[in-house]
């Protein structure tokens, strides 16, 4: 007789979800789900805005990244309006989104992810939270609010407000950038450098704690996705989009990002609101691929800042040159924010960083335009369609957790198979099918405003529904 | 709200010695070294839950508050242990489940001494006290201004009964301010 398991909701992630594990008649586990169970609706309450509200309007969507969908979206405005912006203005939404890199790595990793890895998966949840790593290894929790405090700073200082923030437009920023700032955000560098660094030493020095969460976390063979700059290095703002398989081989490069929809398919399925992603040569459901910062190392030739270069290479020797366990986003997250951090610096040391002429100004001269830009989870899309009066019309997001969704689904059926041992709900099997989702750092506020505070509930339901065993934290 | 936990996400900003809306950027905020900070949070979008954002606008115009710093915040996150660390006295404004629309309780708040609560993105206010003696070694004299809440419905404004009840909040937070100065 068959057997479902129920996660529901998982906790840790930003937004809402649950997780369905199928077990066959033998109790083996037969398949796995990862539920989005709230509605977004973003692209159909902004139809009929005008199209320059749409950046401000799409910031709404996140607390946690609202600076990704600023980018993307403001870059589709752009090509609205067929404008490219200043060099300074491109440079100072760079330094912008980096910021907003930065912050939500150090929240992902030290403030979501570090009480598995420090005090383990089946330690107790009520010390398994940033309140016990602040007890047990205060450095750590320190460097973690540090850190994010800091790239909040560079939001608020060069965009305005640290959350939704108004200071990137259409056609560039909305104010230049005064030395004043920049010279404040640059005392800040060396430590937050420092930060980062003693993270990666101690996960460094920690790492083989977790060779078999490493091992079936999500360890599987799938192509990736993520911007790169001219030189192949990692770009978190422009570039092409490249796309790489399990062995690294070159699936497609130099592809301009405005013309994704070439390459990449949107499935539905009906136990989800969260839309699935898929390489269109390879077809739905084998065109499998990831984003985000194991993405962005995979695919990159190198990240193009020294010290992070050096811990890449370290990485790679560690891991593969593609590494394919979702385990290794965590890591790959830690050399993501140093390379974040190290940019910031070049960029505000840049000539004409300080230049006045930020912003392009224009009408409407297009009737469409996509933006794409790197997000802490992933690489984001944002496809407009507008009329002449610039109303928009039409409006499609591609975000990271969609382009990650089948992977999700393929690392929580690896878990569950690993852990889930005939009928019985266990804790460990439980804190790992919801530790594999949280290594995606998935943010299901791109498909809701979550309201109220997660709790954990995993069912066992025989096939009639009845519940064969609960389980509630 | 600090007896219904729930997630939220917002927006700070900041203007002279207190926040303002958003704007040109300004520098970091003296977080209240050695001083008051008084922090409004909740949800400014879900009606009475934004009684924290009200009381920190009328504070800041307030001249019984011009040396304390006041933030506005959706909700607390471990980032205010820095700034709760370095004050003197901290209040935190917010709104409640509990007791009577309009009606305010003030409750002086100790630090927890076992295992903090579970967290996910933002803190209850004793955590966020833990937090800042842990990792920074202090905790400040802290109170929590509860205002109950008649409306959590999506909306900007504050429902009639805590319209009625703002003047109140603004003079109980001022009171304690006052009280700390003396002290």
């Amino acid at each position: 007789m068959s057997r479902t398991i129920v996660i529901d909701p998982v906790t840790r992630i930003e937004g809402h979800s649950k997780i369905t594990i199928q077990l066959d008649d033998r109790g083996e586990v037969a398949d796995a789900q990862f539920h989005v169970t709230q509605f977004r609706g973003f692209e159909r309450i902004t139809q009929g805005r005008p199209v320059h509200e749409m950046p401000a309007l799409m910031a709404r969507i996140c607390g946690i990244c609202p600076v990704s969908h600023l980018v993307a979206s403001a870059k589709a405005v752009d090509d609205i309006m067929a404008v490219e912006p200043t060099p300074t203005g491109a440079d100072l939404r760079r330094i912008i989104n980096l910021g907003q890199i930065v912050q939500s790595n150090a929240l992902s990793f030290f403030h979501l992810s570090s009480p598995d890895l420090l005090f383990g998966f089946d330690a107790d949840p009520a010390v398994r939270n940033i309140i016990g790593v602040a007890r047990a290894n205060p450095a750590l929790a320190r460097d973690g609010i540090g850190l994010r405090k800091w790239g909040q700073q560079i939001i608020e200082w060069v965009a305005g407000k640290r959350i939704h923030p108004e200071g990137i437009v259409p056609g560039g920023v909305a104010w230049p950038l005064t030395a004043e700032v920049r010279d404040r955000i640059l005392a800040g560098v060396p430590e937050a450098i420092a930060a980062v660094e003693r993270a990666i030493a101690w996960y460094k020095s920690d790492m083989m704690r977790w060779e078999e969460e490493a091992a079936t976390f999500g360890n599987f063979r799938s192509a990736f996705m993520g911007l790169v700059d001219r030189h192949g290095n990692v770009d978190h703002y422009g570039g092409w989009i490249r796309v790489v398989d399990a062995d690294g081989k070159m699936l497609a490069d130099r592809v301009d990002p405005k013309t994704f929809n070439d390459y990449i398919g949107e499935a539905v399925e009906p136990w989800s609101y969260l839309k699935s992603t898929y390489w269109k040569a390879m077809g739905y459901p084998d065109g499998i691929y990831r984003v985000g910062p194991l993405a962005r190392l995979n695919v990159a030739e190198r990240t193009g800042t020294p010290r992070a270069d050096e811990e890449l290479e370290k990485f790679r020797w560690r891991v593969g040159r593609v590494a394919g366990s979702s385990f290794h986003y965590h890591y790959a997250r830690l050399i993501d924010t140093l390379h974040g951090i190290e940019k910031i610096e070049e960029l505000l040391r840049g000539p004409d960083i300080l230049d006045k002429h930020v912003r392009s100004f224009a009408g409407i001269n297009r009737n469409e335009g996509i933006g794409v830009s790197e997000a802490p989870r992933g690489t984001l899309m944002h496809h407009y369609k507008v009329d002449d009066d610039g109303i928009v019309q039409w409006v499609n997001l591609v975000i990271a957790t969609g382009h990650n969704n089948m992977a999700m689904n393929r690392a929580v059926l690896q878990v569950a198979r690993h852990h889930v041992k005939g009928e019985t709900i266990t804790e460990p099997m439980l804190n790992r099918v919801e530790a594999v989702i949280r290594c995606y750092d998935p943010c299901l506020s791109c498909s809701t405003h979550a309201l109220g505070q997660m709790a954990l509930r995993i069912q066992l339901l025989a096939p009639d529904g009845t519940i064969l065993s609960e389980l509630a934290r | 709200m600090t007896d219904a936990p729930r997630a939220r996400a917002g927006t700070p900003a900041r203007a002279g010695g207190v926040e303002a809306e958003a704007g040109a950027p300004r520098g970091d905020p003296p977080a209240g070294a050695g001083g008051v900070l008084v922090i409004g949070y909740g949800n400014s979008l879900r009606g009475d839950d934004g009684i924290g954002w009200h009381v920190a606008a009328r504070l800041a115009d307030d001249v019984r508050m011009r040396d304390a710093v006041v933030l506005r915040r959706h909700q607390l996150t471990p980032e205010l242990a820095l700034d709760v660390s370095a004050a003197s006295l901290v209040v935190l404004v917010d709104a409640s489940e509990v007791g009577e629309a309009g009606s305010i309780a003030v409750r002086r708040l100790d630090p927890p001494s076992g295992a903090g609560p579970a967290w996910t993105h933002h803190l209850e206010p004793a955590s966020l006290l833990a937090l800042a003696r842990n990792l920074y070694g202090a905790a400040p004299t802290a109170f929590v201004v509860s205002v109950g809440a008649a409306t959590l419905e999506v909306g900007d404004g504050l429902s009639p009964a805590l319209e009625r009840a703002l003047p109140g909040v603004v003079d109980a937070v001022a009171r304690i301010v006052a009280g700390h100065a003396r002290a």
